[in-house]
């Protein structure tokens, strides 16, 4: 926080003397100086609660003494603690003895087992005799639903899951139910759970009475081995700690301790119960060769002998240029600079790139935009210490839910300030005093952003003779934003101008800033000039106003900004060194250029936003490469798939879209003789008879930090690291934005528009072949307002067609008032609803019309 | 909570304007008022049917658990529409001791009813209440809005057989008026 300095206060914590920031309870004092006080109920991400009474100790403050519960007791300038005195162990063991009257001793079928705070702390305690008669429950366990079991019977009433359903998750789906002896937690009514399923609840459950059933054991959980890894799905990188068992990913779990990863042991669906893609009966498991349309094994001899033939023949009959590689969002860092450097130094070919710089270069110009402009951003384990977080066309809980943990966090202990901006009313409860929404008109985004800059501007709400000499082109800037006029803003975006004047107060006033963008601006079909509006914003602020702002260009899967970062793009070499503009790839392999294409753990046929063009591209690319973990739309055309590895059977780095760079490590053997793609490349250029002169994960990590110095130093080894760009040589300048034209939302007879980006629990290809996942998220359901729904005669549960004016889908529909009227909401993580088709390739918001399903 | 499959089988639609006016009348929506609210839903209502309670969630913003879990603490109020004549029987130390529990067990023997649940032709609710206050004419039972002390077991069967008479011949006087 920069706007509110803690005071240092000096506290001696049994004996020993220490300095600890205001405000601090005596339990974090205790545990940051590794002195041990028994406690059940305390978790540093929730507020005090003092529900199990264990963990009293004794405080002196000015000669007085006290005995204190240290979950709830904050420090005082001079205190004296004293832990464990023989006066607190009574209490403390008094209060822990009668939890441990109810609590079963089935400790070796409990997941907790071995990791358990209730038995560390009887331990601690040192209370082997019990004085009173053991009364178990005998309850029998909940399984309403798929994932969490309820096994009330170890159930100690800490509160920890219904506090962090409700503080760090923001959904209330458990509370305390009844009261006295009968007091359970619960849903209301005992109905069957029906949340985000982030597992949260399971994490913080002190005993294992909230168990995971996607885990493939039961039981003793000490046994299990650890690694810890970067989770595969989304960009914002949790840290997972892959628990295996005799060679087994038997769950996944966060980790809560200090300093590991930027996650603080949050996790969502996704993350945690995604892991059935892991060991999984669909894994290709052997090199496929595509004989006359059928796919048949081949050895790996056979197969890497065969590309390397084929690479040999097309080089010297077409020439270096027409092999061309796509690199993955999902492969590591040092499999990427492995697949570019194959074909950039082994073949001479400058074809290579990546799915979301092919649709939208500009992601990779807006961050060095934003570096040449003096925004460097923060990392983003700083987010919860933000004052003001402007989530602006994200639906957080869906894109970045354990960013959304982090902000939850912020609004309890540091009061962030939110601005939500979206055209949809997206769901996020926090306890945030200021909490702005800026619902707006699907496809204003640029005139949301531009008139934000443009009050800051007129109301003064910054140093504007500061900004004006710090940038050139400020008075072009103010000229451009001239159009945004309150009256013509909310003609466009539907938002009376007090709200938007809220927004930009809290935006503009010292503090400490983060912006998150979100995917859905790449589909508004201006997702350019809506980034350079927000960086004009940004901009503005970081030159007139005091503390700092940070933005991150949006970034969707695990790896996606490593995969630009390690120069799979044709524009930069590694590390955004310049390299040679290129045409766009699908169109050269369509018009015959191509001639030989690596695709490298993509699925562009499902995933790209132009599928009938790339279908069309690889069916004319004469011969195609595909190395996948699950077949795929695009592995079906290739001539030849190789199975590579899933990411907890490979080692590397993801660098997440803060450009955190984390470890991921394998923690199984890989399944069938699928290899990692670091080895699959290793091998193709030892066959190939040019072999690489480094071969071990290390050694290309020296190699990247020579090739792309901004990753100096920046392998993580226990820690991670931000990569932080070279000081900019470039002066700051604002970017011309377009003037407030009334956009093009209604076409005849296509009355709505679509509005599509990933579901809670699904994200790209993967995760529906991960049982717990496709369990909760069983099928895709399109969101329409109820006005609508009414309008055309339909309900929740009816079938509907909605059809753009190239295509049509069939697709379950329920009514919420989330989504705005004219508006239909579809996820697009179900192939067999093909969302990518109803946009075939058009960019831009498109309109769609639906009727009822006959 | 306890559910009474006789009361969710007729669907009845809810008339939601005291709810709204209840709504409406409140200085803001801090969750200060919902207790208060939720006494006077049922007070309306006789218990809080769940459209009612929907709106409390939304005015309020707590969700479906939290409200269930305020609700499910208080005893008093009720998800389900009890019978006409709730009989708060006391449970309280004196009562208990002079054999407030051997009363619950014969009105279980002739109505079927345990606490918390509510008879057939929904003419009476039983609950237990953990004092009274009214130690002297231990054991008692309060039955609709009477007040009934030094009870026993046959006394209470005969009073609730009035009770039952009296509620029969009603509907009677109510037609002739």
């Amino acid at each position: 926080m920069s706007t509110v300095a803690k005071k240092a206060l000096n506290v001696k914590i049994n004996g020993k003397e220490t300095t600890v920031d205001e405000g601090t309870v005596v339990l974090e004092v205790c545990k940051q100086n590794d002195v041990e006080v028994s406690n059940l109920c305390y978790n540093r991400k929730l507020k005090p609660f003092a529900a199990c009474r264990t963990c009293m100790v004794e405080t002196v403050v000015d000669g007085k003494k006290e005995l204190v519960y240290s979950c709830t007791h904050p420090v005082a300038e001079g205190m004296e603690i004293n832990t464990a005195t023989e006066e607190t162990d009574r209490y403390n063991k008094a209060c822990l003895e009668m939890l441990l009257v109810e609590h079963p001793l089935d400790c070796p079928i409990c997941d907790k087992s071995g990791v358990c705070p209730l038995q560390d702390n009887t331990d601690l305690l040192k209370l082997y005799d019990g004085r009173f008669e053991t009364q178990r429950r005998n309850e029998p366990s909940i399984k309403s639903n798929p994932i969490i079991e309820f096994y009330l019977n170890r159930c100690i009433m800490c509160g920890l899951c219904v506090r962090a359903c409700d503080e760090i998750q923001g959904v209330q789906a458990l509370d305390f139910h009844k009261r006295g002896m009968s007091v359970g937690i619960g849903t209301a009514n005992d109905e069957p759970l029906d949340c985000e399923f982030c597992g949260q609840c399971i994490t913080v459950c002190p005993t294992g009475a909230l168990m995971d059933m996607t885990s493939g054991a039961r039981g003793l959980a000490a046994m299990f081995t650890e690694t810890h890894s970067t989770c595969n799905y989304c960009s914002w990188g949790c840290t997972v700690k892959l628990e295996t068992k005799k060679g087994e990913v038997i769950r996944i779990e966060g980790d809560e301790n200090y300093n590991i990863g930027i996650n603080e042991g949050n996790l969502c669906a996704k993350g945690r119960f995604g892991h059935g893609i892991i060991h999984n009966d669909q894994r290709i498991e052997n090199p496929l060769m595509n004989v006359g349309g059928d796919f048949q094994e081949v050895t790996w001899d056979e197969a890497l002998q065969t590309i390397a033939d084929r690479m040999q023949a097309t080089l010297n009959r077409s020439g270096p240029d027409s092999l061309a590689a796509i690199g993955s969002e999902k492969l590591t860092n040092e499999e990427n600079y492995l697949l570019q450097k194959l074909f950039r130094d082994v073949l001479g070919s400058n074809q290579v790139n990546n799915l979301a710089n092919i649709r939208a270069p500009y992601l990779n110009r807006f961050m060095l935009d934003c570096f040449d402009n003096g925004i460097t951003s923060q990392p983003i384990t700083k987010l919860q210490e933000a004052d003001v977080v402007l989530v602006f066309n994200s639906d957080l809980p869906s894109e970045y839910p354990v960013g959304g943990n982090s902000v939850r966090f912020g609004t309890v202990f540091n009061n962030t300030d939110i601005l939500i901006a979206n055209p949809r009313r997206v769901v996020f409860e926090s306890e945030a005093k200021v909490d702005v929404r800026l619902t707006y008109k699907h496809g204003s985004d640029v005139a949301v952003a531009s008139r934000l800059t443009k009050i800051i501007i007129d109301n003064g709400l910054i140093d504007v003779n500061k900004a004006k000499s710090s940038i050139d082109n400020y008075d072009n800037m103010v000229q451009s934003l001239s159009s945004y006029t309150a009256e013509n803003t909310e003609k466009l975006t539907g938002l009376p101008d007090d709200v938007l004047t809220r927004a930009a107060e809290s935006f503009a006033r010292d503090a400490d800033r983060f912006v998150l963008v979100g995917n859905d601006v790449l589909d508004t079909g201006e997702g350019e000039e809506v980034l350079n509006a927000l960086l004009n914003l940004c901009t503005l602020v970081n030159f007139g106003s005091t503390g700092s702002v940070s933005i991150y260009p949006p970034r969707e899967h695990c790896n996606s900004q490593g995969v630009n970062d390690m120069g799979l793009t044709p524009e930069f070499l590694p590390g955004y060194q310049p390299g040679k503009t290129s045409r766009d790839l699908f169109e050269t392999c369509k018009d015959g250029t191509i001639k030989f294409l690596y695709i490298a753990g993509e699925d562009p046929v499902q995933s790209f936003y132009k599928p009938q063009q790339v279908k069309d591209a690889l069916q004319t690319v004469p011969f195609l490469i595909v190395t996948d973990v699950f077949m795929t739309e695009t592995a079906r055309m290739a001539d030849l798939i190789l199975p590579s590895s899933t990411y907890a059977e490979k080692d590397g780095t993801y660098t997440n879209m803060s450009r955190h760079i984390q470890a991921v490590a394998s923690a199984v053997i890989p399944q069938g003789s699928s290899k990692p793609d670091f080895d699959i490349l290793l091998e193709l250029a030892e066959t190939f008879g040019k072999p690489f002169t480094s071969s071990s994960i290390t050694e290309i990590q020296q190699e990247i930090e020579q090739a792309a110095p901004i990753y100096k130093g920046a392998f993580p080894g226990k820690e991670s690291k931000q990569w932080v760009p070279a000081a900019s040589s470039k002066k700051p300048a604002f970017k011309t934005v377009s003037g407030a034209s009334e956009p093009q939302t209604t076409q005849d007879g296509y009355p709505y528009t679509l509005q599509t980006n990933n579901h809670m629990f699904h994200i790209g290809g993967y995760s529906q072949y991960a049982k717990a996942l496709v369990e909760i998220g069983p099928e895709c359901i399109a969101e329409i307002h109820p006005d609508d729904a009414k309008a055309m005669g339909v309900s929740s549960g009816d079938e509907v067609v909605v059809e753009s004016s190239s295509n049509k889908v069939q697709v379950k529909i329920k009514t919420s008032r989330v989504t705005s009227p004219g508006m239909v909401y579809i996820p697009k993580n179900w192939p067999k609803v093909a969302v990518n088709d109803l946009r075939n390739g058009e960019e831009g918001l498109i309109k769609v019309k639906v009727s009822k399903s006959s | 909570m306890d559910t009474n499959p006789v009361a969710t089988e007729e669907v009845e639609e809810i008339d939601l304007a005291p709810t709204e006016e209840l709504l409406n009348s409140l200085p803001d929506n801090s969750r200060g008022h919902l207790i208060p609210t939720l006494n006077k839903v049922q007070n309306a209502y006789r218990f809080l049917p769940e459209p009612a309670l929907e709106l409390l969630m939304e005015f309020f913003s707590v969700s479906r658990a939290e409200i269930y879990g305020v609700v499910s603490f208080y005893p008093q109020l009720m998800i389900v529409e009890p019978g006409k004549y709730i009989i708060k029987l006391c449970y309280g130390t004196a009562c208990f001791v002079k054999g407030a529990d051997i009363i619950g067990d014969k009105i279980h023997e002739k109505y079927h009813i345990k606490p918390g649940e509510t008879d057939a032709g929904k003419l009476f609710t039983l609950q237990t209440a953990s004092c009274l206050g009214n130690c002297g004419a231990a054991p008692m039972a309060i039955i609709g809005e009477d007040t009934h002390g030094t009870i026993d077991p046959e006394k209470a069967i005969d009073m609730l057989s009035e009770y039952k008479i009296e509620d029969e011949e009603m509907p009677v006087t109510e037609e002739v008026g």
